[in-house]
């Protein structure tokens, strides 16, 4: 008799927990339009009722609720930072802050106060904590112009200019932190973007996600390269988006990125010098990510099989890093059409050696 | 028997043809230290091959003007000298392909016989209007778009983009070096292995003169 009542209460949890699981979760999507982390989660809704419609709060208190949904803060909840709101809010005061990053981002905080760029600018400075995301989640395009934001790009690309040759060209295709960061290594992004002429090669323009829908007549943007949907691209696929007649005004744009890009700001000698991208070899080269544009506004990486770098000309037909991303088969034809030239040289040589004495 | 001097490279032609050397033996090994860095560093940094690579490409394309100012305008023996006549293509490159490949390991003289307006044989004809015509402009109009990338995108983007270009001034490059060995070989196939050189250097040609009016070289 115990056991069988050991078994129902135990039968009897599981169902009331899976019940209740189950009510946050419809609960927070249906309430909070893509808003479904933790706990926090009525709270949030509740200021996200307010804060989420900008006609009713200006743009200043407006916090995207897509874009916020997704963060790590999110699942923490609003009243986490926002922790001295009162009974009275909104009563028109401020709310004080007795949270700052530090007390999550402490290993953080310490490393970016100690380099050059800590007085300089704050955290919110370059991150909203609304809308935060990985390093992986945004585009570089998205970083370079978190760096615009303070350094005017005019001004950037003649200081560069002044010892990088072709500085519109390497800016274009590097996110600022790959050198500016103290990263150890890096891997080629591919982002979708706009074939237009009148754009500079400084700034790349990458297809929105609402404008790429269309390619895809609303179906999950991966598939527009990702063919057989098999969550991995492969040199095939990228080779038929390129040839795609259809793809005429898109085009892949290929970015340096950082792998953990870190928040002690400076240069770092090693990236005065050019073959710590140009001299890494092709072994480097060999893994790439194709990162798409998501509709909460980050961006979503998804493997592309080794070596598109080095498929010149098929795979990404616009990116090309001298020294590094050389290609093996062009070398190998290279080196048959100076074996070539040597041909004369060493026969003829040979046969006229020993011929000598006729010519005497 | 004797033998007279005869004036065959011109001042503006020998200046073109050591320039374009320098440049070109200068754009080999720094091209090479730039398409494998790992490898090759003769040049010290990457960036002092680069900048040397972009001056040599720069010194070999004034000096492609040189030749072709001096061969169209001034001398106007352009298409003479460079382009080979029907009796050239004929019977002439045959001629001249049994002269390398057969008679001349048996010590039969050269079938041509240069003068300053009639300067290359059939064969040389034939690859020099390769080489100059075709192969140098290639190779250094790819080079400068690679160099300009970005004032010259949109012809960047017409020729085809980066990788593109990047691929023809590559082969067309290998396609030069190729030549190099050839054409430094054959200079030495004269009597001696400086006598088709030094005229280079000095502009005057030793040639044979057998009293009909005609000279030979002397081989």
């Amino acid at each position: 008799m115990k056991s069988v009542n050991r078994s129902f209460l135990t039968q009897y949890s599981i169902a009331i927990v899976l019940f209740l699981v189950s009510c946050i979760a419809t609960g927070g999507q249906a309430q909070g339009g893509g808003y479904s982390f933790g706990d926090s989660v009525s709270k949030n809704v509740a200021c996200i009722a307010c804060h989420g419609n900008q006609d009713q709060v200006g743009s200043k208190n407006f916090i995207d609720p897509t874009k916020f949904g997704h963060t790590t803060h999110a699942r923490f909840g609003c009243t986490t930072c926002h922790d001295a709101i009162t009974s009275k809010h909104p009563d028109g005061n401020a709310i004080p802050r007795t949270t700052g990053c530090g007390d999550c981002h402490n290993d953080i905080t310490t490393q970016y106060s100690a380099s050059i760029h800590g007085t300089k600018a704050s955290c919110n400075g370059c991150h909203n904590p609304h809308r935060v995301s990985t390093a992986s989640e945004i585009a570089a395009t998205e970083m370079n112009k978190q760096c615009a934001g303070c350094h005017e790009n005019v001004k950037i690309t003649s200081s560069h200019s002044k010892w990088l040759p072709q500085a519109g060209l390497h800016l274009g295709a590097i996110a600022c932190v790959s050198c500016h960061s103290k990263a150890e290594n890096y891997v080629i992004t591919i982002y979708i973007a706009k074939r237009d002429e009148a754009e500079p090669d400084s700034k790349p323009n990458l297809v929105p996600y609402e404008e790429l829908l269309k390619h895809t007549n609303g179906e999950n943007l991966q598939y527009l390269i990702d063919r057989n949907h098999d969550n991995y691209i492969s040199l095939d696929e990228l080779r038929k988006f390129n040839r795609d007649p259809s793809n005429k005004n898109i085009y892949l744009k290929a970015m340096l990125t950082p792998v953990k890009p870190t928040h002690s700001f400076q240069t770092f000698d090693n990236r005065w010098d050019c073959t710590f991208c140009h001299a890494s070899g092709p072994e480097v080269m060999q893994t790439s990510y194709l990162s798409f544009p998501e509709q909460n506004g980050t961006f979503r990486q998804v493997a592309v099989e080794r070596g598109a770098t080095m498929d010149a000309l098929r795979s990404i037909p616009n990116f090309y890093l001298m020294g590094s991303t050389r290609n093996g088969v062009l070398n190998k034809i290279g080196l048959l059409i100076i074996a070539g030239g040597m041909v004369m040289p060493v026969g003829h040589g040979f046969l006229r050696f020993l011929s000598r004495k006729n010519r005497l | 028997m004797s033998a007279k001097m005869v004036y065959l490279q011109p001042a503006p032609v020998r200046i073109w043809h050591w320039l374009n050397a320098l440049g070109i033996v200068t754009l080999c090994v720094s091209g090479a230290q730039i398409r494998f860095p790992e490898y090759i560093t003769f040049l010290g940094s990457y960036r002092s091959a680069i900048m040397l690579h972009n001056t040599a490409g720069i010194v070999v394309a004034l000096s492609f003007s040189i030749w072709f100012i001096y061969y169209k305008l001034v001398s106007n023996t352009l298409s003479e000298i460079y382009i080979p006549k029907g009796s050239d293509l004929t019977t002439g490159l045959f001629r001249q392909i049994v002269f390398y490949f057969f008679a001349y390991f048996f010590g039969v003289p050269n079938p041509h016989h240069a003068t300053p307006d009639n300067k290359f044989n059939p064969l040389q004809k034939s690859a020099y209007l390769v080489i100059m015509f075709v192969l140098m402009p290639f190779v250094s109009l790819t080079g400068i778009l690679l160099m300009n990338m970005g004032p010259m995108r949109e012809l960047v983007i017409m020729a085809g983009g980066l990788n593109i270009l990047d691929t023809m001034h590559f082969l067309l490059a290998c396609s030069l070096v190729a030549f190099l060995f050839t054409h430094v070989y054959l200079a030495t196939l004269g009597k001696t292995a400086l006598a088709y050189i030094k005229p280079m250097w000095t502009g005057w040609e030793k040639v044979e003169n057998h009293g009909t009016g005609q000279t030979r070289l002397q081989h």
